[in-house]
């Protein structure tokens, strides 16, 4: 297990090398920094000099062994648009990018297990047909609009709820969480069910299609023959063997939540890594993307790492494989 | 106590006054829809920077409600005798925020922060040839020629305390580090920063011993950067947000309809226009002439200004919210060329004629490069011109680019035409003059913003007489030489100027200044 770790770990610097690499060649088509840093009348000398002090001219593979080599000795650099450390900035931002995908997740879990079981259970009932079309709905419209429209209801319109921003927060430590107040609650709701949308109609549709076909398999139809309890039939046996798959893919759709929450942060104003991402690609803020990237392939391999664990744990059969 | 002491003691009592009559507390929240990048006053001179922090440093002079120069650190100004220049007398009494004195060593100590190598605000001092302290309240600028304009130039030159910053490590702006003026302030201005959280929220509060006195009742502004155009237009109706600016040309009617809202519209200084790439020997995009380059022919540039009609433009794409420009200042903007205020009329005909003049009697097709991100409505803009100058053979090949990549590409020369809004820093006609009609100069660091390197020998001649000349009329006859030149040659097509419109909650008093500063002391809840 130790083993298994360790080796994953080292691939995963690969992976971030790799992440970073790729990006870095990315980013010197997404604009010029120093004009994004300097005003209009800084003379061209002026931006020729800056341009040389943040080293611009160096050849890209220069460029990016700095970049790899500080970020490897973790100095993120400072961010051309603030000045600050790029560290702290993601560090002060990922609170809230955490606690917003989190949140999502549970409401997508919380929602979507029940309804899945529910719509396995009645595959040609009224009410599951309703909630398969109204899930498709919600699916196929953008997230941004979906957003927009959840803020003028019930910010705009019915004034319930804030329309952006994170509303109260509590500083525990370096971590400012908004989990604590009334007011942070209230901020937190639109954003969570706009970014949870996409993943309980993809949570609930994947527990239905396991439900439906483990109810299939012979253990169950045995287990009925026996004549077990429905309840405890359904709700013990099914669900247990149904969860398995759906973990791995909540575990994977985590990382999604993180990485693509960069639209609904920016529709709430949520002032998370994704927005932060958002005005780094504005002002071309090369560092603040550069290292963006690297965190959120760091979440993808953890998160990647930490389902494989779980199987491990899990599937007494994976055990031998790995042993062997 | 000396009789400096008493008025200085006095001056804060009646500020105390005045503060107390307008003590119960009005929180005002505002929208931004850029985060200042910095709280350092000399670091970026960009507009969220400066417009922010006029609310909290002072300079020696400032603007007005009409964008005059008017006594601010600086009680009176003169020129110098025996030498060019100016000495500046300064107010006495002011403290900064911290409580320390405000003397002239503070303005050397900002001067040489300000026009150091490391300061992006360096340009407003390039005339600048030395900087005497004569007493602590007496300081003289010395020009390395008659410089009307030095004044006017500067009014956005912030004083920092020159005790604050050496004992905090901030004696020269931070470029690619962040230092404490990074995130911290100590000017004199009527506000100080409560807290800063960068791209979060930004609280101020009064400076209450403020040596000014115009000053509206706001106890606690809280200021929250929201990108997003239609989240800060909910968080206003939402009644989140007191104030937003800039509102979405097509969403003004949704807020003016609502009760309990109010939008405030008017001109900012800047000019739209079309450039052409004068200098280039070929034109890029075309499909059809690719050996040749017709924009070199004025009559060409002409054409096209006959091609555009701004009417149809304010209708369509601008809903009737602005005014034809005929030269690269609005009208009212010191310099403004009255000679010179009429503009090529829509007439698709005589384009066509100047075409087939010019030798391109089916016109020819070329590329146009446009903003998509930076102007109000600037695709829109484009694609009603394209359409347009394609009604009379001029094909405009139209790509639009975020502003984040577009100086870059012009500075590449990769146009055959294209987009600009300029706004002049100094609101005089000389700025544009020197920064998009003089030829390119790196050396001399003039024309640095002529992308197509329009080129005149006598409108080079001409700015340096413009920068030195002190009589007032003497000097609109330099401009409006320059102005009949370049309108004569079509060295641009000025297309109209930028409306401004501000929306807010119907009890908030504001006022609205041309260069879109938003100066907090100006604000009134009631």
């Amino acid at each position: 297990m130790v083993y298994f770790i360790i080796k994953r770990l080292l691939q995963s610097v690969f992976v971030m090398l790799a992440v970073a690499l790729l990006a870095f060649s990315l980013f010197r088509f997404v604009g010029d920094p120093v004009s994004q840093m300097t005003g209009v009348e800084t003379s061209t000398e002026d931006r020729a000099r800056l341009r040389e002090e943040l080293g611009l001219n160096d050849p890209f593979v220069a460029q990016f062994a700095r970049f790899a080599g500080d970020m490897l000795q973790g100095d993120f650099g400072y961010s051309y648009r603030t000045r600050q450390p790029v560290g702290e900035m993601i560090a002060d931002r990922i609170p809230a990018t955490l606690e917003l995908g989190t949140v999502a997740l549970v409401i997508s879990l919380i929602v979507g297990i029940p309804a899945g079981v529910y719509t396995a259970l009645r595959p040609r009932g009224f009410l599951t047909q309703s909630i398969l079309l109204t899930t498709l709905v919600g699916v196929s419209i953008p997230t941004f609009v979906i957003g927009i429209m959840l803020i003028f209801l019930f910010g705009v319109q019915l004034g319930w709820l804030p329309t952006f921003g994170r509303g109260g927060t509590v500083q525990i430590g370096n971590w400012t969480s908004s989990l604590f107040t009334v007011d942070g609650w209230r901020a937190l709701i639109l954003p969570a069910l706009t970014l949870g949308v996409y993943q309980l109609t993809l949570t609930m549709r994947l527990v239905r299609a396991e439900m439906m076909e483990v109810l299939r398999s012979d253990y169950i139809r045995f287990a009925t023959a026996r004549g077990i309890p429905y309840r405890r039939l359904h709700f013990k046996h099914a669900l247990a063997n149904t969860m398995i798959p759906v973990i791995t893919i909540i575990g994977l759709q985590f990382g999604g939540v993180i990485a693509f929450s960069i639209v609904t942060e920016s529709v709430f104003q949520w002032p998370g890594m994704g927005l932060l991402f958002l005005e780094s690609i504005r002002f071309v803020d090369i560092p603040v993307m550069g290292v963006y990237l690297v965190v959120i392939a760091f979440f993808f391999v953890l998160v990647n790492l930490l389902v494989d664990m779980l199987y491990i744990a899990i599937d007494p059969r994976l055990r031998v494989k790995e042993a062997a | 106590m000396t009789f400096a002491n008493l008025m200085r003691s006095s001056a804060l009592a009646g500020a105390a006054a005045l503060f107390a009559t307008a003590a119960s507390a009005e929180t005002f929240r505002w929208a931004v829809t850029t985060d200042p990048q910095t709280m350092d006053p000399h670091a970026v001179n960009a507009a969220p920077v400066l417009s922010f922090l006029n609310n909290v440093y002072e300079g020696l002079v400032r603007r007005g409600r009409d964008m005059s120069i008017e006594p601010s650190l600086a009680t009176s100004w003169a020129p110098l005798e025996g030498e060019t220049g100016w000495r500046f007398t300064l107010r006495e009494g002011v403290t900064f925020q911290d409580g320390s004195a405000f003397t002239a060593a503070d303005v050397l100590f900002s001067y040489q922060r300000a026009s150091d190598e490391a300061s992006d605000v360096r340009s407003w001092f390039a005339p600048v040839t030395d900087v005497r302290v004569v007493d602590d309240f007496t300081v003289d600028f010395v020009t390395n020629a008659p410089n009307p304009l030095f004044p006017d130039s500067i009014a956005n030159f912030m004083i920092l305390d020159s005790d604050w910053a050496t004992a905090n490590d901030a004696g020269l702006p931070a470029r690619d580090a962040e230092n404490f003026a990074t995130r911290n302030v100590n000017g004199t201005g009527p506000y100080t920063l409560a807290s800063r959280d960068p791209g979060v929220e930004t609280r101020l509060t009064p400076n209450e011993g403020w040596w000014g006195e115009d000053r509206g009742n706001v106890t606690e502004a809280i200021m929250t950067p929201i990108g997003n155009a239609a989240t800060g237009l909910a968080a206003l109706l939402s009644g989140e947000i007191d104030f937003i600016e800039p509102v979405p040309l097509q969403d003004v009617a949704q807020v003016e309809g609502r009760d309990g809202f109010k939008v405030i519209e008017g001109e900012e200084t800047r000019v739209i226009m079309f450039g052409f790439g004068h200098e280039h020997d070929a034109l890029l995009y075309s499909t059809d002439v690719t050996d040749a380059n017709p924009f070199t022919d004025p009559r060409v540039r002409l054409a096209a200004a006959h091609a555009i009609n701004i009417d149809a433009i304010d209708r369509v794409v601008m809903r009737g919210k602005i005014d034809a420009a005929s030269q690269l200042v609005p009208a009212g903007i010191s310099g403004y060329s009255e000679a010179n205020a009429d503009r090529p009329a829509y007439d698709p005909d005589r384009a066509k004629e100047l075409l087939a003049e010019a030798g391109y009697p089916d016109g020819f097709s070329f590329g146009l490069k446009c903003t998509n991100d930076r102007y109000i409505n600037d695709e829109a803009l484009c694609r009603a011109a394209a359409s347009m100058l394609a009604a009379v053979g001029l094909n405009a090949e139209l790509t639009t680019v975020p502003v984040r990549n577009y100086w870059e590409q012009l500075r590449a020369d990769d146009f055959d035409m294209y987009l600009l809004g300029w706004s002049p820093g100094t609101f005089d006609h000389e700025h544009p003059i020197r920064f998009l009609m003089h030829s390119q100069d790196d050396e001399k660091k003039l024309g640095s913003w002529n992308f197509g390197n329009y080129s005149n020998a006598r409108v080079d001649e001409l700015l340096p007489m413009i920068q030195q000349e002190l009589d007032p009329a003497k000097r609109q006859t330099l401009i409006d030489e320059v102005v009949a030149i370049t309108q004569d040659e079509v060295a641009y097509v000025p297309l109209y100027v930028q409306p401004l419109i501000w929306a807010m909650k119907d009890n908030i008093d504001v006022t609205q200044r041309a260069d879109n500063f938003f100066m907090l002391r100006w604000v009134a809840v009631n």
